[in-house]
C-alpha cells in the first residue's frame, strides 16, 4: 500500500524520547533534507479506540499556527502509526527547567507566545486542555510552540462548553475539576499554573498527592506568586490567569494586553535557555548513547502449534494467502512436531478437568509482555476521567481506580505518574460488585499457588479489587496525619487477613455483606447503584471519596451538559453493545444472552452469583 | 449591526451567498487563485454573521437572511462540491458554517422544529449529502465533509438519504421520496463508496471515512436493522472482503469491532442470525483468530463467541466446528493467555470451551432457522 511508500519517504535518525504513547524520533524528509520529528504509536500495544488518536490528529491537522507545532503528516505502517511533525529542536520547557528555574523577562515572552498560541486555538473552537511545561516546545532559535494535542478538544460551536474531566491535576482548573462545564477559559488558568511552573521549577502544590490536589484545587483560594523576588507586574498576571470564577477570567486576546506581556522581549533571547540547557548536559556524563531507529522485524508466530483450521472446502485458508510460504513450510513441520503438540492438549485437557471454576487460572499467568501490553497510551501525563453518563470502553487497565504513587511527591521531575482513572475510582466500591474493574497490582503478582478453593480466588479478589483500592483512596484523600495512621494500620491488618486467610477474609466480606442488606437504611446508604447515583438522586454516602465529584454530578447543570454530550458523542449509547468491553458486570454478555439465549441466563447467574 | 463586528463587512449580509456564489463559479477560471482568496473572506464573513464572536452575540434575524439567502443561491450544494478546492482556512470557515445552517432554527420556531436548512436539503436538495460523501475522494476536504456529515446523520431522514442513495439515470439522486425500504441497492449508490474510502484512503481519510460509516450503521437502529436485511448479501460481501480481509492494520481491527458490535445489537437479531448461519462467515472468522497481530484476534473473537453461542447452529457450522473440535479446544486454552485481567474475556473463552467440548458429535438440525433466511434467499 501506500503508506509503506510514505515511510520510505524518510530517513529515521536517533530516537528523541519515548513515552507510553510510543516513541518519537528526528528524522529527515528525504526529498526536502528537512528535519521532522516522527511519533511512532504502537496500535497493537493501544486498546484506546484508534478513534482517539484519529481525534487528536484531527485536530492538530487542522491548525496553521506559527504558535502550534505542525503536524505534516500520518500514515500507517503495519500496526504502527507514524506522525509526522514540524522538528522543534530546544525541547520543551519542562525539559530547559532542568539546569534551573526561568526569570521573568523569559517567562514573559514565553507566555506571549503562548497566549498567541492560545487566541488562535480558541478562535478555532479549540480547547487544548493541557496546558503545562512539558507540553510547550521550543525550537533552537527561539520560537515557542504548543504541542501535544492528545487531550484537545474541537468544539463544534464557540459558545458550547465540556464537561470532560481531562488534563493533568496540577495544572487544571477547578471548573473542569467540578465539572460543571468549562470553555477556553480552562486553558487560562493552565497557563497561570505554568507561569508559576516556570518561576519556580515546579507547579503550586506539587508536594501534594495529584487525587489530593483535586479536592483543593476548587476549594483553596487561588494560588498566588508572594514575596518582593517577583515583579508586581508578574504577580498581577499571574494572579489575573488565577481567577477562580472562569467568567472574571481574562480571556488570551485580553491577556496579551497585560503589562508583563506587551513589556516582553524578542524570542530569540530564550536562545540562553536552550544553550543554558546544552551546556548543562555537556557538564553532565552522557548516560547513554543515541539510540538509532531499528526496524523491528515482525516475526510473532501464530502462537498454536497446531496447524490451520480444517475448512471441509479445503482452501486452506481465505485470509492469510500472503503468506502461503511460511504456511506451507510449517505443513512439513508439523509431523515431526504432532506427538509433543497431542501431549500438550492432552495436558491441557487434565488441568481443565481439574479445576473447572470460571475463576480459576488454569496456568500461571505468562509475565512477558503483560506490561507492555498494558501500558496506556499517555499514561504518565494525563489523568482521563470520563463523565458519568459516558461509560468510556477501555481496557481494564486503564479502566481501574486511581493508583496512588506515594513516592509521587517527592520526586524531582514534574512528569506525574497518573493511570487514567474511570468515573467508578471517585466512589469507593463497596458494593458487592465483585466484577467491577480492578486494579492493576495483581498484575505483578506471583500466581498464586496455594489458593485453592473458589471462596480463596474471591476472597483474594475481593482484596484486589475493592478492599485495597478502597484503602489507597481513602488514604490518599485523607489529610488528618492521625487518621491516615490508624487507616493504614487496619490497611496491613486486611492485607495480612488476606495473606493468611483469604477465605476467612471472603467469609467476612460475605457475611458484612448480608448484615448490611439485612438493615433497610444501611442497605440503602451503603449500595448505591450505578443507576440511582446517575439520575441525580443525591446520595448520603457516608464515604468521604469524591465528595466533591459526586456533588458536582449532582449539579443540576450536568443534565443538560450531559444531553449535549451525548449527542456529541453518539458512541456513548452504543458503547455497553460493544463487545469485550470490560463493563462491570457483564453488561454485554447480559445483553448476549438477551439476544440470543435466555434460558441459558439462569444457569449462567448462578454459577456466576456475581453478575 | 456591522460595527458589532469590530470592522465594516463591505458586504451586506443579504448578499454574501449571492458573491460566494458568483466568486465560486470562478473558481476553475483563470484567475482562480485570486478568486479563492476572495471566496476565503466571503465566507469567513459568513462565518461571522452566523457564530459571531467570543465577545459579540450573532443575530438571528441577520442569520436567517443569509440562511434563505444560502438556499435560494443553492450555496450549500455548491460549497460541498466545491470543498477541495477552497484554501486551507476556509474548508474550515465552510465546515463551520455548514454546521451553523443546517442547525439553524429561527427563533419564533419550536425547539423541535426541523432547522429550516435542513429540511430543505432532505426534502429539495438531497445531493448535498451525497457530495459531502464525495468529499472522502480528496484528501482536502475529508475531515470538514466527515465532521459535517457526522452531524448531519442525527437526522434519520438524512441517514436514509444516504444509504438509499441510488443514481438514476440522470444522476440525480431520488431524495426521500425515493426510497423503497424494500428494494435491494444496486450498489452504486453513495454508501457503497465508503468501503473503498476506508480502504483506500490515506490514514486520514479512511479513518474519518470509518467513523463516518460506524456513524451510519449504528446511530438509526430500526433503519439500518430493515437495510442490512434488504441488502444482506452486498452488504456483508462487501464488508468482508473489503473491509475485514483489509490489508491495513487499522481499517480490519476496526472493521472486525463493528461487525460484532453491529451483530449484538438487538435491533439487528435477525441479522446476526443470518449472519452466524453461514459456514464461510465462520470461516473468515476463524482465520481472524489465528491472525499475527493480537488485537484482531481479540476482535476476532469477540465476532467468533457468537457462532458458537448460537443455540441453533446450522449443519455447516456446526461441521466446522466439529471438525476442529480438537483443535480449537487446545487453541482457546491457550488463546490471548496473558489476559489475566480481563476477566470477562477469561469467562467468556471458558464458555466457548465448555460450548465446543458439549457439542454432540453429529450435526444436529437446528430447531430454528434464522428469520432472514427465507427472504434473502430469493
Amino acid at each position: 500500500m501506500s503508506s509503506e511508500g510514505a515511510a520510505g519517504q524518510y530517513q529515521v535518525l536517533e530516537e528523541l524520547g519515548s513515552g507510553s504513547f510510543g516513541v518519537v524520533y528526528k528524522a529527515i524528509e528525504r526529498s526536502t533534507g528537512e528535519i521532522v520529528a516522527i511519533k511512532h504509536i504502537d496500535l497493537e500495544s493501544s486498546e484506546d479506540d484508534i478513534q482517539e488518536i484519529q481525534q487528536e490528529i484531527s485536530v492538530l491537522s487542522t491548525c496553521a499556527s506559527p504558535y502550534v507545532t505542525q503536524y505534516k503528516a500520518s500514515f500507517l505502517r503495519g500496526h504502527k502509526l507514524w506522525i509526522v511533525m514540524e522538528y522543534l529542536g530546544g525541547g520543551s520547557c519542562l525539559d530547559l527547567l532542568k539546569p534551573g528555574c526561568f526569570n521573568e523577562a523569559h517567562i514573559a515572552i514565553i507566555c506571549r507566545e503562548l497566549l498567541l498560541g492560545l487566541e488562535y486555538l480558541h478562535q478555532e473552537g479549540k480547547i487544548h486542555r493541557d496546558i503545562k511545561a512539558a507540553n510547550v516546545l521550543l525550537s533552537t532559535t527561539g520560537k515557542v510552540k504548543l504541542a501535544d494535542f492528545g487531550v484537545a478538544a474541537q468544539l463544534t460551536n464557540i459558545k458550547s462548553q465540556r464537561n470532560t474531566f481531562v488534563g493533568t491535576p496540577f495544572w487544571m482548573a477547578p471548573e473542569v475539576i467540578q465539572q460543571a462545564g468549562y470553555d477556553f477559559k480552562a486553558d487560562i488558568w493552565s497557563l497561570g499554573i505554568t507561569a508559576m511552573e516556570m518561576i519556580n521549577g515546579e507547579p503550586p502544590n506539587a508536594s501534594v498527592h495529584p487525587m489530593k490536589v483535586l479536592f483543593l484545587i476548587p476549594k483553596a483560594p487561588a494560588p498566588k506568586l508572594e514575596g518582593s523576588q517577583y515583579s508586581k507586574d508578574f504577580k498581577d498576571f499571574v494572579s489575573q490567569c488565577l481567577v477562580k470564577d472562569c467568567d472574571r477570567r481574562p480571556s488570551a486576546k485580553d491577556l496579551l494586553r497585560h503589562r508583563f506581556i506587551r513589556s516582553a522581549g524578542k524570542v530569540e533571547a530564550l536562545q540562553e535557555l536552550v544553550e543554558r540547557k546544552q551546556e548543562w548536559d555537556g557538564v553532565r556524563t552522557r548516560p547513554s548513547h543515541p539510540k538509532f531507529y531499528e526496524e523491528t522485524l515482525n516475526n510473532m508466530m501464530p502462537k498454536s502449534d497446531s496447524d490451520e483450521w480444517v475448512f471441509d472446502t479445503v482452501k486452506a485458508s481465505t485470509i492469510a494467502s500472503r503468506k502461503n510460504t511460511t504456511k506451507r513450510r510449517k505443513l512439513s513441520v508439523i509431523h515431526a512436531n504432532g506427538q509433543g503438540l497431542n501431549s500438550g492438549a492432552e495436558e491441557a485437557f487434565k488441568r481443565l478437568d481439574l479445576k473447572d471454576a470460571p475463576l480459576e487460572y488454569s496456568s500461571p499467568p505468562p509475565m512477558s509482555g503483560t506490561v507492555k501490553r498494558h501500558t496506556i497510551r499517555k499514561q504518565p501525563s494525563i489523568m482521563k476521567l470520563a463523565t458519568p453518563t459516558k461509560t468510556r470502553q477501555v481496557s481494564s487497565s486503564q479502566k481501574k481506580p486511581l493508583q496512588p504513587d506515594m513516592s509521587f511527591g517527592n520526586s524531582g521531575s514534574t512528569v506525574r505518574l497518573f493511570r487514567r482513572v474511570s468515573d467508578n475510582s471517585t466512589t469507593a466500591q463497596v458494593s458487592s460488585d465483585v466484577s467491577a474493574p480492578g486494579s492493576t497490582r495483581d498484575e505483578n503478582r506471583p500466581p498464586m499457588t496455594e489458593t485453592v478453593t473458589k471462596d480463596a480466588l474471591y476472597g483474594r479478589r475481593i482484596f484486589n479489587k475493592m478492599v485495597d483500592p478502597s484503602f489507597q483512596e481513602i488514604h490518599a484523600q485523607t489529610g488528618n496525619q492521625a487518621k491516615r495512621e490508624a487507616l493504614s494500620r487496619l490497611a496491613d491488618a486486611w492485607s495480612a487477613l488476606n495473606e493468611v486467610d483469604p477465605e476467612g477474609e471472603f467469609q467476612f466480606v460475605k457475611a458484612l455483606m448480608e448484615k448490611v442488606q439485612s438493615d433497610p437504611k444501611l442497605s440503602v446508604i451503603l449500595s448505591p447503584t450505578k443507576a440511582s447515583s446517575r439520575d441525580g438522586t443525591p446520595q448520603a454516602s457516608p464515604q468521604k471519596p469524591g465528595s466533591k465529584l459526586v456533588l458536582a454530578q449532582n449539579n443540576p447543570h450536568l443534565k443538560s451538559h450531559r444531553r449535549r454530550q451525548t449527542s456529541l458523542m453518539p458512541e456513548a449509547e452504543k458503547i455497553s453493545n460493544l463487545p469485550g468491553q470490560t463493563i462491570p458486570g457483564m453488561e454485554h454478555t447480559k445483553q448476549l444472552t438477551d439476544v440470543l439465549y435466555g434460558r441459558w441466563a439462569g444457569g449462567l447467574r448462578t454459577r456466576w452469583p456475581a453478575v | 449591526m456591522s460595527f458589532l463586528f469590530g470592522r465594516r463587512p463591505r458586504t451586506n449580509t443579504v448578499d454574501l451567498p449571492k458573491q460566494a456564489k458568483e466568486q465560486i463559479s470562478k473558481l476553475e477560471g483563470p484567475a482562480g487563485a485570486a478568486k479563492a482568496e476572495e471566496l476565503a473572506k466571503t465566507l469567513s464573513q459568513m462565518k461571522f454573521v452566523l457564530q459571531g464572536t467570543q465577545e459579540v452575540e450573532a443575530q438571528p434575524e441577520q442569520v436567517y437572511a443569509l440562511v434563505t439567502g444560502m438556499i435560494t443561491e443553492d450555496l450549500l450544494y455548491l460549497l460541498a462540491v466545491n470543498l477541495q478546492r477552497l484554501p486551507f482556512e476556509a474548508r474550515k470557515d465552510a465546515q463551520v458554517i455548514f454546521s451553523y445552517v443546517l442547525r439553524f432554527r429561527p427563533p419564533t420556531a419550536s425547539p423541535k422544529s426541523e432547522p429550516i436548512a435542513l429540511s430543505w436539503v432532505i426534502n429539495n436538495r438531497p445531493e448535498v449529502f451525497v457530495e459531502l460523501c464525495n468529499g472522502y475522494d480528496h484528501k482536502e476536504s475529508a475531515t470538514p465533509a466527515g465532521t459535517v456529515l457526522r452531524e448531519v446523520l442525527k437526522s434519520e431522514q438524512a441517514a436514509a438519504i444516504i444509504l438509499y442513495d441510488d443514481p438514476t439515470e440522470n444522476g440525480n439522486s431520488k431524495g426521500l421520496t425515493g426510497i423503497q425500504l424494500e428494494t435491494r441497492q444496486s450498489g452504486k449508490g453513495v454508501f457503497w463508496k465508503f468501503f473503498n474510502w476506508i480502504d483506500q484512503g490515506s490514514f486520514e481519510v479512511g479513518a474519518d471515512a470509518f467513523t463516518t460509516f460506524r456513524e451510519l450503521l449504528t446511530r438509526h437502529k430500526s433503519l439500518v436493522a430493515q437495510y442490512l436485511s434488504t441488502n444482506f448479501d452486498l452488504f456483508f460481501d462487501k464488508y468482508n472482503n473489503i473491509l475485514v480481509k483489509s490489508e491495513s492494520y487499522v481499517t480490519k481491527r476496526q472493521s472486525i469491532k463493528l461487525l460484532g458490535e453491529i451483530l449484538l445489537d438487538r435491533a439487528n437479531y435477525a441479522v446476526m442470525t443470518a449472519y452466524v448461519d453461514r459456514g464461510e462467515h465462520l470461516k473468515i472468522c476463524m482465520n481472524l483468530l489465528r491472525d499475527e497481530r493480537k488485537m484482531v484476534q481479540y476482535e476476532g473473537f469477540h465476532v467468533f463467541k457468537v457462532f458458537v453461542a448460537n443455540p441453533h447452529k446450522s449443519i455447516a457450522v456446526q461441521k466446522i466446528l466439529l471438525n476442529n473440535r480438537e483443535r480449537l479446544l487446545s487453541f482457546l486454552k491457550q488463546f490471548l493467555e496473558d489476559r489475566t485481567e480481563d476477566e470477562q474475556f477469561i469467562d467468556e473463552r471458558e464458555f466457548l470451551i465448555k460450548q465446543i467440548r458439549n457439542m454432540p458429535p453429529q450435526p444436529v438440525e437446528p430447531s430454528q432457522k434464522p428469520a432472514l433466511l427465507g427472504s434473502q434467499a430469493r
